[in-house]
């Protein structure tokens, strides 16, 4: 069973791989969106499916990273690839400032405070207008860079996934877990709680900033209130919970299922396309909090380790 | 800056944060009281507020209502809203951990907004009804701001005469205090939630009529009044009504007094770096509320 | 301070609001002994529980492990010096399997730590339970991983907190021949308990406290018949 499950995952990165040989233009910005919202997700999922503590603000990172990384190339000249890595540190950057003092906050306070992040990044970086091009945004210079970004962003989710399994499967990863499950048990065991929170805060950030600032040079323009609204967070989430959070391949699950599903019927009924994303979170929520993965784990006791 | 700031140009904004901040009491005391008897994140209050703005205008536009007569319209309507949508969907998650009650409520916010663009479309509303100012010496207040100052108190003041006096009242705080002592004490505590998100949407609903007269209306307005209703209760402490009513004040305070040096966006994020503030320096809030 | 004590609690008070759940309270541990700390409901005993382990910060007084202060310390913090405690209610992790709510606490090389937590789940034969998440353990099955839980990392002074509480008579027998058997290792128990047989047949002192206060201190059969400790229990 275990030999054929790696065989599949061989030939789906064989497959992967050589995709961009023969798809179209707008095959292979598909697929790029794809691997960019199983990154998000998977990232999620490192700090709240792992140590319960919901991230609601998790967009300020992608924005931070892609903002990072769109100064570095428009104004700097630097390459896209180190600019998107500077984004992913800058990500980080952000998550230190806010979680060194967030993460102390109880449940739904940490919640709350996280929801307010994305709009304080909108308005700050609508304010230093000199660096950031203010409301009028940034614009890359005009480069066929799809296929590139294409392996990068598959290397995120591929990185940000394998990062989820060696933490999953080890013992630092139940630390994180035992957060989740009882902070004040886990503290009374020894387990230093505040730092694990910050290193899983720290790690969940990463990613969101390097594939923000891959997906501005991808998209070629950015400004304020398309890399900051709160819908992407609300989305990753969605993603993260409907293949099923805590585990390491439910947001990969989720996040490919939701996003095929968005791009092909939603499209089709454009002005109903919010109303029918409320209904899916609504159903996700009330019916299925565990998220397939979960609902399986449950029932046929699978190991964590799917 | 190189504005020079008289007392006078302090005084009337100290008098507009005021008028400002009656509302934002209000509407936050509707949120103070989903989130103190239900433990619920909801997202969806602002959204209420823009339907609550909705009809307002409608009644307006469509019969010639006079806005402030709207509210007998407005309130039992967004009370029905908000019953309906407590028992279809959020009971399933009053006990729930936050993360359930923020998503389900957001996926009711947007679907919301959605059939809002659909039905009213996204161009700007606006109810042009009380215009021009009331002066008073070196201050000028507009008459809208004024006599939705004077309804949002009322409103406010009645909410806690309810609150204190009526038995339906107390039963509703004694449910945000305990509601296993609640239930042992023979309250319906199903019929107290579903009360409870009645209210909390007539008061947005409320909160939604008299901003009908002062901004423009859109399907997305409500967003922001979520996000300050938060700060409110941060500020007032979670489950401390009348900590929401000072909290309320203070904001508009901040935001006018902050409005004077900076500019509007930036006030905004001053709000949000004050919410994070009060959290971790006095997480029960400023004026005493109880931890969860 | 006197030298060889493993635990001194000196003049604890610690506040909630108005009301005053330990009033300096002192009591000191020596090595090797099995203690118990008793008295009604709301006598404050799980409050100095966590007052000395660090979950609560004590607004008078000093906590001494071993002669160096702990008050102050955060609760890894003093666990990891070596104080392990139990909680009235079990909390264990329920979506960890039992061998991995041993193996978590653990800090050193692996595969020691996995054949310590093999061990003990031998010990109080839940080792065929190993993979089994602990939440669907039987509350009597938590009980005992919560107990070796607390083994794992080899704490010198180990708090229980109501270990007897919803234990059926047999596998109480067995938990008071675990804690036996971890005195003579070298270990000092303090047990919270309010089953007196537990605490009369087990506990070589024991510590009395009626309303934060500590009212009594001596052998089981001389608390029994103390006075005041008749009156804290049955009225006045």
């Amino acid at each position: 069973m275990k030999r054929g499950f790696v065989a599949a995952l061989v030939v789906a990165f064989v497959g992967l791989a050589l995709y961009p040989t023969v798809a179209t233009g707008y095959g292979i910005r598909f697929m790029l969106q794809l691997f960019m919202w199983v990154a998000l997700a998977q990232s999620w999922n490192l700090i709240s499916g792992l140590t319960g503590y919901v991230s609601f603000g998790h967009v300020a990172f992608f924005g931070t990273g892609a903002y990072a990384a769109g100064i570095l190339v428009t104004t700097h000249g630097w390459h896209w690839g180190p600019a998107s890595l500077v984004g992913g540190v800058a990500a980080v950057t952000l998550a230190l400032i806010i979680g060194y003092p967030c993460l102390r906050l109880k449940g739904p306070y940490f919640a709350i405070s996280m929801l307010g992040l994305n709009e304080v990044m909108r308005v700050l970086v609508s304010y230093f207008e000199g660096l950031t091009g203010g409301g009028s945004g940034l614009s890359f210079p005009a480069q066929p860079v799809s296929v590139q970004i294409y392996y990068a962003m598959a290397l995120s989710a591929l990185a940000v996934t394998g990062a989820a399994y060696f933490i999953i499967t080890s013992r630092f990863g139940l630390r994180f877990m035992t957060i989740r499950e009882d902070e004040v048990a886990a503290e009374a065991m020894g387990i230093d709680t505040a730092r694990y929170k910050l290193y899983a805060f720290l790690l969940s950030a990463f990613v969101p900033g390097v594939v923000g600032g891959l997906s501005a040079r991808d998209t070629g323009y950015i400004e304020p209130i398309s890399v900051f609204p709160l819908i992407i967070t609300i989305t990753m989430i969605v993603m993260a919970l409907f293949g099923g959070k805590g585990t390491i391949w439910g947001p990969v699950l989720g996040a490919a299922t939701l996003f095929v599903f968005q791009e092909l019927v939603w499209a089709r009924f454009i002005y109903l396309h919010q109303f029918l994303f409320g209904a899916i979170i609504v159903v996700v929520v009330l019916l299925m909090p565990r998220g397939i993965l979960g609902i399986l784990q449950q029932r046929y006791h699978l190991p964590r380790t799917i | 800056m190189n504005v020079v700031i008289t007392p006078a140009m302090v005084g009337q904004v100290v008098i507009s944060g005021l008028l400002a901040g009656a509302l934002y009491s209000m509407v936050a005391l509707g949120l103070a009281l989903i989130f103190g008897v239900m433990r619920v994140i909801n997202i969806a209050h602002g959204t209420i507020l823009m339907l609550g703005a909705y009809t307002t205008f409608w009644s307006f536009q469509l019969l010639g209502v006079n806005p402030y007569l709207s509210l007998l319209v407005s309130m039992p309507l967004m009370f029905l809203l908000g019953v309906l949508l407590q028992r279809a969907f959020v009971r399933r998650v009053v006990d729930a951990p936050e993360l359930s009650s923020l998503l389900l409520t957001f996926g009711i916010s947007i679907a919301l907004v959605n059939m809002a663009q659909l039905a009213f479309t996204s161009d700007l509303r606006s109810v042009e009804f009380l215009t021009g100012a009331f002066l008073l010496g070196p201050f000028a207040f507009s008459k809208s701001r004024v006599v939705s100052f004077a309804f949002a108190v009322f409103l406010t003041l009645f909410a806690f005469w309810f609150l204190q006096k009526t038995r339906l009242g107390k039963a509703i705080r004694a449910t945000s205090q305990s509601r296993e002592v609640a239930m042992v004490c023979g309250i319906n505590v199903q019929r107290i939630h579903l009360y409870s998100f009645g209210i909390a949407s007539a008061l947005a609903g409320a909160g939604g009529s008299l901003v009908a007269v002062m901004v423009a209306i859109q399907p997305e307005m409500g967003q922001v009044y979520t996000f300050k209703s938060f700060l409110v209760i941060v500020l007032g402490g979670a489950g401390n009504y009348p900590g929401a009513l000072l909290g309320g004040m203070l904001l508009g305070l901040v935001e006018q007094l902050s409005s004077l040096f900076l500019t509007t966006q930036v006030s905004e994020a001053v709000a949000y770096v004050l919410l994070v503030l009060v959290l971790l320096l006095r997480p029960t809030g400023l004026f005493g509320g109880r931890s969860t | 301070m006197q030298a060889g004590l493993i635990l001194e609690v000196s003049d604890v008070t610690k506040r909630f609001g108005g009301v005053t759940a330990v009033n300096r309270c002192s009591l000191s541990l020596t090595p090797g002994k099995i203690y118990g700390l008793i008295g009604p409901n709301g006598s404050g005993k799980t409050t100095l529980f966590n007052c000395i382990t660090g979950l609560e910060r004590r607004d008078q007084g000093e906590v001494r492990f071993k002669g160096e202060r702990i008050d102050g310390l955060k609760p890894y913090q003093v666990a990891r010096r070596g104080i392990g405690r139990t909680f009235q209610i079990i909390r264990i992790f329920p979506e960890l399997t039992a061998l991995e709510n041993l193996l978590v606490v653990t800090q050193g090389p692996f595969e020691a730590a996995r054949r310590r937590a093999e061990e003990l789940l031998r010990f109080v034969t839940l080792d065929r339970l190993r993979n089994e998440y602990a939440g669907n353990l039987s509350y009597g099955q938590q009980k005992l991983l919560e107990f070796v839980r607390v083994l794992m990392t080899d704490p010198e002074l180990i708090l229980l907190d109501e270990p007897a509480a919803g234990v059926n008579p047999t596998l109480l027998n067995e938990l008071l021949a675990a804690i036996t058997q971890l005195r003579d290792q070298g270990k000092t128990i303090l047990i919270v308990e309010h089953d007196m047989k537990v605490v009369m047949g087990l506990c070589e002192t024991v510590f009395v406290l009626d309303y934060g206060e500590k009212i009594a201190e001596g052998p089981p059969g001389v608390i029994q018949t103390d006075e005041r400790v008749i009156e804290a229990y049955f009225g006045r």
